[in-house]
């Protein structure tokens, strides 16, 4: 079974028709990429996956999203966003929160452990799985904004990860990032998509060559072309993802 | 030649103006302090602790005023903060509701509403189904009044938290009223413990919306349902005696008042510079 099925996805805000009927499969404990240029519609695309686009005004959806077979949106929408994690664009912990709060707290909101020690091994267990428990073990009780852009990244992605998602959603998780930052990230992503389902939003054919396993490429609201990533960077069939693969459009 | 006399001259000419603008402002704190801190003196602890004394008798205080006006300050502060509080976070979670965008034109207007009217409606609709003055209608009163500070403060304070923060706690699945109360605005605490102090500290201050509501007593049984008196009504009456000690009490009145204004203001604003 995939674990994320797109089935006619449209969505329109107003009348601007962002996604125009979007079918894609992804598949379990694979790293998919979603590449397209600025304005293409692949973030919009991503928080349709947790539901989180509808946090916008006048946002209309048509067609299904499959979450391992249930509808997206006939579920409990605090259960979608626990099995669907998600990482932003620019890392944003919360700053009055300490470390280990920024980790704690959506554990301890959502049931997940009640116990302090519960909360303490699963604090413990995001942040070595996100790599960021030894910058961070010696003063998990000082604010998350004196972190670094990456460390703060990582414990993001430790907050996403606490939950015990099944699928982790990445928006350009690395745009905002240090070039040595950004490859820790993409290392990260490595070791991640052999436990999750990753799906990455990048507007950089180069990262999505070096961490997906499949790439859809999304111009003007279509998807263009999708499959191995091996297949669409080495032998693309459509003219617009080679010139996007390519550099010459972007 | 003619270009740097024009720069000195606007310079000077700002510099005037700013002065003129402060001026006033440190003549009034002056002429508080200066007329009031004697009288608080004379009068030593009994001020804070004594009633009135008859005209033109040594001693006596102003209890009875600041009695007044603290319960009527706190019993409109426990009233009107958490109203305005719900009412800024509703405006600033849903801005495209009709109901939202109708409540926010109602807080513009009210923040620059006459304050003896809001006194006039509060009379109409507690004082005389009541049939008496009472603290409990001044109260509601300093509420109407500080209403539009506190649900505005508290809506900027929240638009003011970048989006993407209250994006991670939904997609954490944490529910709305986690997501204001917990992060956003907690994260706006600054401006929206600023927006609560401007608040409480505008009807410290405020004499009208107390004229038809809270009634005004020079002795008071402390109850709740019945006249109170209150420290800028007593000075707006004092003033009015022809009792030379009468006005010596309202200038240390002033000087308590003003004291109560800026122990909850000042801090405000320092945490707005911090």
């Amino acid at each position: 079974m995939s674990a994320i099925k797109i089935e006619n996805l449209r969505l329109r805000y107003g009348e601007l028709e962002v996604l125009k009927r979007i079918d894609l499969e992804i598949p379990e404990n694979v790293c998919y990429a979603i590449m397209g240029p600025s304005g293409c519609g692949k973030s919009t695309l991503l928080k349709v996956l947790n539901r989180l686009v509808e946090m916008n005004h006048n946002v209309k959806i048509s067609g299904d999203v499959k979450l391992f077979g249930n509808s997206i949106f006939r579920m409990d929408l605090t259960r979608l966003r626990r099995e669907v994690g998600m990482v932003f664009q620019i890392p944003n912990p919360f700053p009055h929160m300490s470390i280990y709060d920024n980790v704690a707290y959506a554990v301890k909101c959502n049931g997940i452990a009640k116990k302090k020690n519960e909360v303490d091994e699963i604090v413990e267990w995001a942040l070595k799985k996100a790599a960021v428990f030894d910058d961070v073990k010696e003063r998990l009780k000082t604010k998350a904004s004196q972190l670094s852009g990456g460390q703060m990244q990582r414990l993001c992605i430790a907050r996403a990860l606490a939950l015990k998602p099944r699928v982790l959603l990445m928006d350009e998780p690395t745009a905002n990032l240090d070039p040595i930052s950004a490859g820790k990230i993409e290392e990260l992503i490595m070791e991640l998509k052999k436990e999750y389902t990753v799906v990455i939003v990048t507007h950089s054919p180069g990262q999505a060559a070096r961490v997906s396993d499949f790439v859809a490429f999304l111009y003007m609201g279509n998807v263009i072309e999708f499959g191995k990533t091996e297949e669409v960077f080495e032998n693309p069939k459509n003219e617009l993802t080679e010139k996007y693969v390519t550099g010459r459009i972007g | 030649m003619l270009r740097i006399l024009k720069d000195y001259l606007f310079v000077v000419f700002v510099i005037a103006s700013a002065a003129a603008a402060i001026i006033p402002l440190f003549h009034i704190l002056f002429s508080v302090f200066y007329n009031g801190i004697p009288v608080l003196a004379k009068y030593g602890m009994e001020f804070l602790t004594d009633t009135l004394p008859p005209p033109n008798k040594a001693g006596g205080g102003i209890f009875p005023a600041i009695y007044g006006s603290l319960t009527m300050i706190l019993l409109s502060s426990l009233l009107g903060i958490p109203l305005a509080v719900f009412a800024g976070v509703f405006i600033a979670e849903y801005p495209n509701n009709p109901l939202s965008r109708a409540a926010r034109v109602v807080l513009m207007i009210m923040l620059e509403f006459p304050t003896i009217l809001v006194g006039l409606f509060v009379m109409a609709i507690v004082v005389i189904p009541m049939g008496t003055f009472s603290a409990i209608a001044g109260a509601m009163a300093l509420t109407i009044v500080m209403l539009p500070y506190v649900a505005t403060y508290t809506e900027q304070a929240i638009r003011s938290v970048p989006r993407h923060y209250k994006e991670a706690g939904y997609a954490l699945g944490l529910k709305k009223f986690r997501v204001v109360f917990s992060i956003t605005l907690k994260m706006a605490k600054k401006g929206f413990m600023t927006g609560l102090l401007i608040g409480v500290a505008k009807v410290s201050g405020e004499t009208a919306p107390l004229i038809f509501t809270a009634g005004n007593v020079w002795r008071s049984t402390g109850a709740l349902n019945e006249p109170a008196g209150a420290i800028p009504l007593w000075i707006y009456y004092l003033v009015q005696q022809p009792y030379a000690n009468y006005h010596e009490i309202a200038w240390g009145a002033a000087v308590v008042l003003l004291t109560i204004f800026l122990a909850i203001f000042l801090p405000g604003r320092l945490m707005v510079r911090s």
